[in-house]
């Protein structure tokens, strides 16, 4: 369960020089309890935002985000211990040179030996179809390879919660539709950022953001159709 | 091309020697010759050094190849030692620079990335009473490894697209977006981290 209360979480850029206080999300209060949630926006719209704000990536300016009871700006790392994020660039996320030391990387603080801790990582990696992948460069992966490497190592560190930013959007639709089928059999809840309106039309529920603010939230139909009138008019 | 080489599994001596050693070989092999400055010793290191390589099996290419900027580097460094008349300085500063880069890979191309983690990080650890966290400090020097070929791929990246606009002679041109996106791409590294937890105190 995640919550975004107090009077309202705003995320809000300070002054700086000639340029003005920047709002970023505007006042919004949220509770995200279902098991797969979409929110679809234009680019700028504060999508990314609202996002980072579920693992503590970005601090509200001012209300609460908490998740599973914990405040996200104060109890920051237990937090992320819950939230697995899978960015839009999987190339930004893998900070190791290849899948297996990536992968073994985030299970380096659950499991403390080390050849176990290997085996883990190469059974993981099999798992998703990754097995030949597991030694090569992480530069000579294709688009969906990264992806997917990038998710197992996020489910790796068994977050309670997955939060995507785009998962797909750098994809060709082959690679699309396995990241798409990796998300939807996830037992956890998903929080996911998209311009694929089919992989949002999956949702249990969607939200629309435009200019920092919540336009819509509900079923993915009504929400999809309020964005189609926002964006074709 | 990744100039440290990656982990390439494999059952040869060096393979299963303990990783402790290899990093007394990458010191055995680097530090010496840059102490006594003399061809002699250097090219020794430097043939011990391909020995050593040759002997896990990596294959030829992995193993021997430089990029080509790195060539470039040598016959700068070679082509000024030479102009000021110390061709035996020349072969000195080549020889170092190529043996040091050879005794890097013996160890990277293998011991897998978190082994290295991990005995960087049990060698660190009598450092911790006096401030320094042995975690911290081996993921960032993993980062690092890591880093080079990233920083390689933005360098190509940014001169393709000098060159689209026909301004690839203009330095000014290559550098600031190379350094743009190196801060850029050091950020999302950061912000990559955080999102996994890691490097936190």
């Amino acid at each position: 369960m995640i919550r975004l209360d107090g009077a309202g979480v705003t995320v809000s850029l300070p002054a700086s020089g000639q340029a003005r206080t920047r709002v970023l999300l505007h006042p919004t209060t949220l509770e995200l309890a279902e098991r797969r949630i979409a929110v679809i926006g234009a680019n700028g719209s504060g999508k990314s935002t609202l996002l980072r704000l579920l693992n503590g990536l970005v601090l509200p300016s001012v209300g609460q985000v908490r998740v599973h009871g914990l405040d996200t700006a104060r109890q920051g790392r237990e937090v992320r211990k819950l939230v697995g994020f899978v960015f839009t660039d999987p190339l930004a996320q893998l900070v190791l040179a290849t899948p297996a030391d990536d992968v073994e990387l985030s299970l380096r603080p659950l499991v403390r030996d080390r050849s176990e801790r290997r085996a883990q990582a190469l059974q993981l990696l099999a798992g998703r179809g990754l097995a030949h992948v597991a030694d090569q460069s992480v530069y000579d992966l294709s688009g969906g390879e990264r992806q997917l490497v990038a998710l197992t190592s996020v489910l790796a560190a068994r977050p309670r919660i997955v939060v995507a930013d785009e998962p797909t959007t750098l994809l060709d639709l082959r690679n699309r539709d396995q990241v798409r089928d990796a998300l939807a059999a996830l037992e956890q809840q998903v929080v996911l950022a998209t311009h694929d309106l089919d992989l949002a039309a999956e949702a249990d529920r969607v939200l629309v953001v435009d200019g920092g603010r919540i336009l819509a939230d509900g079923k993915p139909a009504e929400a999809i159709g309020a964005y189609l009138r926002l964006v074709r008019g | 091309m990744n100039l440290f080489g990656l982990y390439v599994p494999g059952g040869t001596w060096l393979h299963r020697l303990g990783v402790g050693w290899k990093y007394l070989f990458l010191l055995a092999l680097t530090v010496p010759v840059l102490l006594l400055a003399l061809p002699w010793p250097s090219l020794a290191a430097l043939v011990v050094s391909g020995l050593l390589l040759a002997s896990t099996r990596v294959g030829a290419r992995l193993a021997f190849a430089l990029p080509w900027a790195l060539w470039v580097l040598l016959a700068v460094l070679a082509g000024y030692q030479l102009a000021i008349e110390r061709p035996d300085l020349a072969v000195v500063v080549s020889a170092n620079l190529v043996t040091a880069i050879y005794a890097s890979r013996l160890l990277t191309l293998t011991t897998p990335g978190p082994v290295l983690i991990d005995a960087l990080v049990a060698a660190l650890r009598p450092f911790r009473r006096l401030g320094v966290n042995p975690e911290r400090v081996g993921l960032a020097i993993a980062i690092m490894v890591r880093s080079v070929p990233m920083l390689l791929d933005t360098v190509a990246q940014v001169r393709q697209a000098a060159r689209a606009r026909g301004r690839d002679r203009n330095l000014f041109a290559l550098v600031t977006p190379v350094v743009v996106r190196a801060v850029g791409q050091a950020q999302a590294t950061g912000a990559a981290l955080a999102a996994r937890g890691l490097g936190e105190s």
